[in-house]
């Protein structure tokens, strides 16, 4: 199926622009994507060293943290972190890892990077919007940075920032820094709507010939998704926000009771964002993950439509369960029940993704890779991050285990489990396009394994430390005489988090290494199927010099009759002497 | 239509397959609009939570708002969406001075409405009706001066393309961009019927 | 061009029906109404005038249909949200 009367052919040319509008100030969605790759990277290792702080204290509670002695005396006594310092380092590490990390992670380099290449176009639909949307990112970083050294400290509230907390300086002595989070995120929102629209104009307009809906890769697919639920929930944070700013700086009272103001409804508006949020955080995942998966296995994904359609499940209903976050909250019991439903029911199409990813690895031919360990380390911990999710959608179970470490344990299996490892795997899978050249794999299993080893053993006991009654964002756990017998766990898990951030030198050694010194990788290294495969690398600029014609679906692996194990997509499959195809 | 977009083969949008139909600019517009959808949803709704779904006190809004003055200034703002639409008639049919007189005409009642809320501001706040008059002034302010501040970066993406035009730049059939912001200007006026209604009058 | 051909709306007799129906909404709020009323026929009015502006200023009458499905996705979403919330506060 051709498109009548298309366009004037793509073609590739040498850029000759000077260095700043080529690397810096670039419009290329290739440079862009790497762009925010680098920035996202550095942002984790600062998520990475708050959560470092957060252990510290947990596992010897009231013992002068190493380094500590640098911190000033105010926020650190005697090298020890204070209260207030340790609820603003919990705020600031989820703050930094959900908004600065993982969500330009997934979306800022895999959507801008993948996104035009995989469906046959030239660039994105509006290639100066999305400079935009790089470069908001570093007057907003740079103010959420900045709230970690301004008087008073960063905001202490959480990075759900409940009010009143979040807008009463009298209760917490934090003032600059809970605005300068507000203004980071309200431009970050820009940010990531400028990017959305980018994503989905392009996918909708911009497929080359014969890529129709049902010929995407997932990893398009989810991309997709995601920036629609990006449209319809960001915009809905904006407004939250900018009320709570009001209700900080202009003496407005939106979510103070003292003027009939209402801080439940802070909790329902930045919940109505947040869980469709959440499935921001995994759905890109997921299509990476589907894409990495059928390459390793050299099948096609099992069942391509209904994963399409669990996905746009996902998202519709990823709206109306937004309640489950606030059964605690003395929410109407009839709403909560609805609530309780709706999020039962979600897991049914997370359930069915996971049944196709074990139906395409199932008789497959699998080819144990560095990017396809950490894939599969996704599926696995995602099933286990989803069967906590699933106790957690009950709400009587909810009532005893809301705001325990049995939610923080859930939260990092999804997080961790789920979305890193799939970034992880996308960033192994992608790199050689990227870059030219591949990363050591050696490197890359050790990498693999020492994360998947460290990370299973810091966070799983948390399910135990939640179900036994540790609350989070707690600062001393020994001040509950029925929390001192579980610190030994408190302990196993800070010396687990150590290494697990320690093991994190290898991938950055191994990317350091091969950016430097690495040999010059093949154009297909992986043997895949997708278009991206079927340009240099890296890519030139306006990555086609004719636009590709798409005669398949993408996953083509192991036709019978093809010349080798997988048919790129922009090739006719070979004739079938008979059966189905 | 920028060069590198037409080089770069980006001008067949609209009939790529399974698409929605409409050229790429549009939809990006389109797409952006539904976004501004969210945003003002989040504050008008949160001002018919506030006002109808708690026990707060609030004042019969035409005791402390001048309905007349915002009546006419509504009507200014639907007449500055009749000269945008004639704008973009005059382009369509390629008449360049119609488009450029259209065009100035909604400049100046996207300006004169600005001008008259920020009048209209500065008389509330001289009355004592403040930000922190309570949840009413709270939702008032927030909605009006989110209103307002889109308007003014419309009024001033207005002049922008109008400064285009003067320069020719859609002449000859080139009237998407001005179908654009079009879309934008007419959205504005969408919020500003709908804000009118549920914080003036009701 | 557009998906489909169609004659130019008369875009001032959009123009007077907008008009009008601000006119009225005024007039209706100083008729001194029961409160039920005059509230439903604001909100009807309101409306009325956003569909007017929408079809014919925005020209989604004469757009393809999957655009229009794009345009009212967050509609739902919208009234999920106040109707959800309302009904935390509110009660069944």
């Amino acid at each position: 199926m051709t498109a009548a009367g298309t366009a004037v052919p793509a073609h590739t040319h040498v850029d000759d622009r000077p260095f700043i509008r080529k690397y810096v100030f670039s419009t290329d969605h290739k440079i862009i994507g790497i762009q925010f790759l680098f920035l996202s990277l550095f942002f984790l290792l600062v998520g990475g060293l708050l959560a470092m702080g957060i252990r510290w204290q947990l596992g010897f509670p009231g013992q002068a943290m190493p380094l500590g002695g640098w911190l000033p005396e105010g926020v650190a006594p005697g090298g020890v972190v204070s209260p207030k310092t340790y609820i603003g380092l919990v705020t600031m590490h989820g703050t930094f890892m959900i908004f600065f990390a993982v969500m330009p992670l997934l979306v800022g380099v895999f959507a801008n990077y993948l996104i035009p290449l995989k469906i046959g176009a030239p660039d994105m639909a509006f290639p100066r919007l999305n400079m935009w949307s790089f470069w908001l990112m570093i007057p907003s970083g740079l103010l959420m940075t900045a709230s970690l050294f301004v008087l008073g400290g960063s905001s202490v509230a959480g990075w759900t920032v409940y009010a009143p907390l979040s807008n009463t300086p009298d209760y917490t002595g934090v003032h600059l820094g809970q605005q300068l989070w507000c203004l980071s995120i309200v431009i970050f929102g820009l940010s990531s709507l400028l990017g959305s629209v980018n994503y989905i104009t392009t996918v909708i307009n911009l497929r080359a010939p014969g890529m129709t809906w049902f010929r995407l890769p997932l990893s398009v697919w989810a991309l997709f998704i995601t920036a629609v639920l990006a449209i319809l929930a960001v915009p809905v944070l904006a407004g939250a926000v900018i009320m709570l700013f009001f209700d900080q700086t202009i003496g407005t009272h939106f979510y103070l009771p003292a003027s009939g103001g209402q801080p439940l409804m802070w909790q329902h508006l930045f919940w109505f964002f947040g869980h469709p949020e959440v499935y921001i955080l995994i759905l890109p995942a997921m299509g990476i993950v589907s894409d990495i998966i059928a390459n390793g296995a050299r099948k096609p994904i099992f069942g391509y439509v209904s994963m399409v359609w669990a996905m746009i499940g996902i998202a519709f209903l990823g709206f109306i369960v937004w309640g489950h976050h606030m059964f605690q909250s003395g929410m109407n019991p009839t709403l909560a029940s609805a609530f309780m439903v709706s999020t039962i029911v979600i897991a049914v199409p997370s359930a069915i993704k996971v049944f196709n990813w074990l139906g395409t690895l199932w008789r497959g031919s699998i080819h144990f890779t560095t990017p396809m360990l950490n894939a599969l380390a996704f599926v696995s911990m995602f099933i286990i991050g989803g069967l906590s999710g699933i106790f957690m959608a009950s709400t009587p179970v909810d009532m005893y285990i809301h705001g325990t470490y049995f939610i923080v344990a859930h939260i990092h299996y999804v997080l961790f489990g789920g979305s890193l490892f799939a970034i992880y795997a996308g960033i192994y899978f992608w790199f050689p396009k990227m870059f030219g050249k591949q990363l050591d794999e050696r490197l890359g299993k050790v990498h693999f394994a020492l994360t998947f080893v460290f990370y299973n053993l810091t966070f799983f006991p948390m399910h135990i430390l939640g179900l036994g009654g540790e609350m989070r964002r707690i600062y001393d756990p020994t001040v509950y005489d029925y929390l001192k017998p579980m610190q030994p766990i408190n302990v196993f898990i800070t010396v687990s988090a150590f290494l697990l951030f320690a093991s994190q030198i290898v991938m950055a050694w191994n990317i350091v290494r091969t950016l430097a010194r690495g040999k010059k990788a093949d154009v297909n290294p992986w043997h895949d199927c997708g278009l991206e495969w079927t340009v240099p690398s890296p890519p030139p600029h306006g990555n086609f010099e004719t636009t590709p014609t798409v005669y398949h679906g993408p996953y083509e692996f192991s036709v019978p009759g093809a010349p080798a194990d997988y048919v790129p997509v922009n090739q006719p499959l070979p004739a079938v002497p008979e059966g189905r195809r | 239509m920028t060069a590198h977009a037409a080089t770069h083969g980006m001008t067949g949008g609209e009939h790529a397959q399974g698409a929605v139909g409409v050229h790429t600019q549009k939809l990006g517009m389109w797409v952006f609009l539904v976004s501004e959808v969210m945003f003002f949803t989040a504050l008008i709704g949160s001002y018919i939570i506030l006002r109808w779904g708690t026990n707060a006190e609030w004042p019969e809004p035409r005791t402390v708002l001048a309905i007349p003055i915002t009546a006419a200034n509504t009507f200014i703002l639907i007449c500055s969406s009749v000269s945008m639409v004639k704008a973009y008639a005059a382009a369509v049919r390629d008449d360049q001075p119609g488009l450029k007189k259209w065009l100035l005409l909604t400049v100046l009642g996207g300006a004169t409405f600005v001008s008259v809320q920020a009048f209209e501001y500065h008389h509330l706040v001289e009355k004592g009706f403040l930000p922190s008059s309570g949840l009413f002034g709270a939702s008032f302010y927030t909605m009006t001066g989110f209103h307002g501040f889109h308007v003014t970066c419309g009024v001033l993406s207005m002049i922008w393309v109008t400064i285009r035009a003067f320069r020719g730049k859609y002449a000859g059939g080139r009237f998407h961009g001005i179908e654009t912001i079009g879309l934008y200007w007419h959205f504005v006026d969408l919020v500003w019927i709908i804000l009118f209604t549920i914080v003036y009058l009701i | 061009m557009e998906a489909t051909e169609h004659k130019a709306p008369n875009y001032i007799a959009v123009w007077a029906a907008l008009a009008v129906l601000t006119v009225v909404e005024v007039a209706v709020v100083y008729l001194h109404l029961p409160r039920r009323l005059m509230v439903i026929s604001l909100v009807f009015l309101a409306l009325w005038k956003a569909m007017l502006v929408a079809l014919y200023f925005m020209h989604l009458r004469f757009e393809p249909k999957r655009l229009l499905y794009v345009v009212l996705a967050p509609l739902p979403l919208a009234v999920i949200l106040v109707v959800g919330v309302m009904h935390g506060f509110r009660g069944p």
